[in-house]
């Protein structure tokens, strides 16, 4: 397919970012003409053009830029500074132009993304996952030195899920469409990815240390936590939330009765143990192998 | 530490920066799946021939692995991998396999040790040669603790040969036997 970028065919072999970081150079037109090529289909990811490790950014006159970064770097600058606009207008390629802009690139630096603005929303994700675990490994920290109490476990994972939420809050009107981006086909690995790691995350700041079958169950049943209160909070209107965090408060709760039925459970498996080995037992006794030899 | 603080909890903490992660997840699961099934094993046999002559033999390798399967689990916990999903399932196998090798006899049961532990030491084996090939001082408590566990599979395998294994009801069939299905659970549980 075309390249869709507003470049002249001699700077093509050129990273994208070195070209818009040249055009920013300028600064001199605002591409309106531009706008109009986000939709013409995703433009070719930026990992596809790389032409060996890293570019040197040597610009014509042959100086080295001063602000060397990768590409990846660059398109975590442009997401980040895209997010300020989803609000306004969704997780779309118009909030990452304008993301852009306010970084002294060209609105044309959202071809490097796909055009349903998963990677913005995948970004975003990732933020949070990564404040979160900053969040709780300061936590722990203030636990270790004794300036803090340790949480009961019920309240450490409703907290934990609840400090998560709320960093919604602010895209919440358009997390609903950011949803069902996550769960299209080519960004289910990822969002489970983020999501099963988020997870782990808590569960391991919480203090969990199952090395058996419990690692699947606990985890399993907080995604499950976690998914359902993300959906009543899409259709909470009650003052911060609150119907939300009730209803977290409850699911916690039930996360902690399960634990109690899983002992149930295993109990109940170990009585069949018993009596399979009694029968065994029995069995050798019989044939007679029960003696001391 | 704190007030109703767990100390593992806190000093548990391994570097994990820059270690290759892909690896060592395999390395500790399929480990931990390990030593776990060894130690339904030899219940397994405690169960038949716990009261037999071979019982207390029988009982202090089983303790060992007890060990191994108590440190596996620490460093499961700091090295946050997750256990294989088949666990419930290598409990069930692995007391069949150690009880039903005992319902052999006692020469059964010690086949049945030679063959696992034999491949379990070669399987430490290997993985050591991993490490080494990658970092030896990275990894350097990692390679400490296979090490010292692969020689105590050595020795119960040794043990095992002394309690006349060869001996056993169809031995080489039976040793060729538990030895595949020693290196598919090795290869399930990497994977899952």
């Amino acid at each position: 397919s075309v390249l869709r970028f507003p470049l002249s065919p001699p700077q093509r072999p050129l990273h994208a970012s070195v070209v818009l970081r040249r055009t920013s150079d300028e600064r001199q037109k605002e591409p309106g003409a531009a706008s109009s090529q986000f939709d013409s289909g995703p433009g070719p990811l930026p990992e596809q053009e790389s032409r060996g490790p890293h570019p040197s950014y040597t610009g014509q006159g042959g100086q080295e830029s001063e602000d060397f970064e990768s590409e990846e770097q660059l398109q975590h600058r442009i997401l980040t500074a895209a997010l300020e606009f989803v609000p306004e207008h969704g997780w779309t390629a118009e909030a990452i132009a304008e993301g852009a802009k306010t970084l002294g690139l060209s609105s044309a630096a959202a071809g490097m993304f796909h055009s349903d603005g998963s990677e913005l929303i995948l970004h975003f994700v990732s933020q949070c996952n990564t404040k979160l675990s900053e969040m709780l490994e300061q936590e722990q920290k203030l636990v270790q030195l004794g300036e803090a109490e340790k949480k009961p476990m019920d309240q450490f994972l409703r907290d934990a899920v609840e400090a998560r939420l709320r960093m919604l809050i602010p895209y919440i009107e358009k997390w609903p469409q950011a949803l069902s981006i996550l769960l299209l086909p080519h960004n289910i690995p990822s969002s489970l990815n983020l999501l099963t790691s988020m997870i782990d995350d808590i569960w391991h700041y919480a203090g969990d240390q199952s090395t058996d079958f419990n690692w699947y169950t606990r985890r399993a049943v907080l995604t499950g936590v976690y998914n359902t209160t993300e959906l009543v909070m899409l259709q909470d209107s009650s003052p911060d939330f609150e119907d939300t965090w009730r209803f977290l408060e409850n699911r916690v709760a039930d996360v902690m009765n399960m634990g109690s039925t899983a002992n149930q459970v295993q109990s109940t498996g170990e009585a069949l143990v018993q009596g399979l080995m009694g029968a065994a037992v029995t069995i050798k006794n019989l044939a007679g192998m029960n003696q001391r030899r | 530490p704190g007030v109703g603080g767990s100390p593992r909890f806190c000093s548990g903490r391994v570097e994990l920066e820059g270690m290759n992660r892909p690896v060592i997840d395999r390395i500790i699961r399929v480990d931990h799946a390990g030593e776990y099934g060894a130690n339904r094993i030899y219940a397994g046999q405690m169960a038949v021939l716990g009261r037999s002559s071979v019982g207390p033999v029988i009982q202090q390798m089983w303790n060992q692995e007890k060990e191994h399967l108590k440190k596996f689990n620490e460093l499961m916990v700091a090295y946050r991998v997750r256990p294989t999903v088949l666990l419930p399932l290598w409990n069930v196998a692995g007391f069949v396999l150690g009880a039903g090798s005992a319902l052999l006899g006692k020469k059964g049961a010690m086949a049945c040790t030679v063959a696992v532990e034999e491949s379990i030491s070669n399987h430490y084996n290997t993985q050591i040669r991993t490490l080494m090939e990658e970092d030896p001082e990275k990894y350097k408590e990692l390679l400490q603790v296979i090490k010292k566990f692969r020689d105590d599979e050595l020795e119960h395998h040794d043990i095992g040969l002394k309690h006349d294994a060869e001996e056993a009801p169809v031995y080489s069939v039976l040793k060729k036997a538990i030895q595949l299905g020693c290196k598919g659970a090795i290869f399930l549980s990497e994977r899952i």
